[in-house]
């Protein structure tokens, strides 16, 4: 089968690929680019592990085709460290203990940049309703919330 | 999870889609936001030969208003019709919908078309083909047993898309364009009944606009679910209310969603609507809660979505 040629920028990173129309983005950043902070779980779009941000919105990654981004900005969690130096939410979650078996952490720190990205103030309730796009089966949300409100209180000073 | 093999394509026009239709004889699907068809050819559920993506048709994506009519394009997500501010102030009910679909991250991939036109479900057809195989293929793959109804001879699968259910309370029109042209037509008349084969389209048809009357509505969404987020609708009922009377609409109980008509909210009236609801609500054993209480909740919803439209004044 033919394959399709895509480019895209990916952590800042211009790249151009020939991918299988059939090809996830999940499975492109992983294996084709050994990105692997992304991660698959369910695979069917209903967990979020797998959230990366494209063009600024979260995204389920194992429900996109690589053909469909082309010419799009990908940020993953490798992209999230600017200058060495760790994202607030990165850094906020290792403080509060917010990662247990860590496997739904990736997807929950994208969704939380991508919602504090357009909510610098956020109550605490919206917090959790933005989370709750994302399922952790430790079920250590308590805290998640509680990273994600330190971060949020620590990008406005 | 691997997904099957198939070509892409991404036309510039909804003529270019349809003349893909024509060139593979069918055998195409076409994708919007991909929430609902990629979990399915992932499960084998679906099988294209090429995926037709709609996102780069810019007619799919407008949001316009006249004296009349509420115009959405079929591609525009749920999240940014939800954050669309006539859909508040006008129809509540749509509003409560759009936020109470699966989570906030999927209603901003998801579209308004895809949501309507996502197809039903049941515990026992939404697996893997593997379990699938292992247990016998039902009628809605195309076998000859039901294993969600020992002995039943048609297909119970649920309708879930939560926002069709407002969007019948509010008197919407669809408009499709397909082999034969430009169509417009009620959205309850879209429903089949026929789990098997849930919507009556013509052959390669896009749903292209939805369109709502721009009349203010009082309503209300009421779903039934086992998590606050991400999951399907386990029983759930819409209500727009104008005037003295109103529609009401239950879903996630059978292949087309049940619409009804109050005549007037006086209480006697609404207690009437929900018995009634009860009786017609045929539940059965193919979702994660029992028959019987999804079923008395079917009365619970419509007197509880009824009631908090009352509240909203106006």
């Amino acid at each position: 089968m033919d394959t399709i040629n895509v480019s895209f920028q990916i952590n800042g990173d211009e790249v151009m690929l020939d991918v299988k129309p059939y090809e996830t983005l999940l499975e492109t950043i992983r294996e084709r680019l050994s990105l692997t902070g992304a991660k698959e779980a369910c695979g069917l779009g209903a967990c979020g592990a797998c959230t990366v941000l494209l063009d600024g919105i979260p995204v389920r990654s194992c429900l996109v085709l690589t053909a469909e981004v082309d010419g799009a900005d990908i940020i993953t969690i490798e992209g999230m460290k600017k200058n060495g130096k760790l994202h607030p939410l990165q850094e906020s979650f290792m403080k509060n203990g917010a990662v247990q078996c860590g496997f739904c952490t990736s997807g929950m720190i994208m969704t939380a940049k991508a919602f504090l990205d357009s909510n610098k103030s956020p109550a605490r309730k919206d917090i959790v309703k933005a989370i709750s796009s994302n399922v952790c089966r430790c079920t250590g949300y308590k805290k998640i919330v509680d990273a994600v409100e330190e971060a949020a209180q620590k990008m406005q000073s | 999870m691997i997904l099957p093999k198939f070509t892409y394509a991404k036309p510039k026009s909804i003529d270019e889609s349809i003349e893909l239709y024509k060139m593979h004889d069918g055998r195409i699907c076409y994708l919007a936001g991909g929430t609902d068809v990629i979990p399915l050819a992932k499960q084998r559920l679906v099988a294209p030969d090429v995926v037709v993506d709609l996102k780069n048709i810019e007619e799919l994506k407008i949001i316009e208003k006249n004296d009349k009519w509420l115009t959405i394009g079929a591609n525009v997500t749920l999240f940014d019709l939800k954050k669309y501010p006539l859909t508040k102030e006008f129809f509540k009910g749509l509003y409560e919908s759009l936020d109470e679909t699966s989570c906030e991250t999927l209603q901003m991939r998801g579209t308004i078309g895809g949501n309507i036109l996502q197809n039903t479900r049941c515990l026992f057809y939404n697996k893997s083909i593997e379990w699938r195989t292992a247990r016998g293929f039902c009628f809605k793959m195309g076998g000859t047993l039901c294993n969600a109804v020992p002995k039943g001879n048609v297909c119970f699968s649920n309708y879930c898309s939560d926002n069709a259910l407002s969007l019948i309370t509010l008197s919407t029109e669809l408009e499709f364009v397909g082999l034969k042209g430009k169509r417009r037509v009620a959205i309850e008349n879209i429903f089949s009944g026929n789990g098997v084969k849930p919507f009556n389209l013509e052959p390669g048809e896009i749903l292209t606009r939805i369109c709502i009357p721009l009349e203010k509505n009082r309503g209300a969404y009421e779903k039934l679910r086992v998590r606050g987020s991400i999951d399907y609708t386990l029983i759930s009922v819409a209500v727009a209310l104008k005037g003295d009377g109103g529609k009401v609409s239950i879903g996630g109980v059978g292949p087309a969603p049940l619409s009804y008509h109050l005549n007037n909210t006086e209480e006697s009236s609404i207690e009437e609507l929900a018995n009634k609801a009860y009786s017609d609500a045929k539940t059965v054993a193919n979702t994660v809660l029992t028959p019987a209480y999804r079923k008395r909740m079917a009365r619970v919803l419509v007197k509880k979505a009824i009631k908090r439209s009352l509240q909203e004044g106006n």
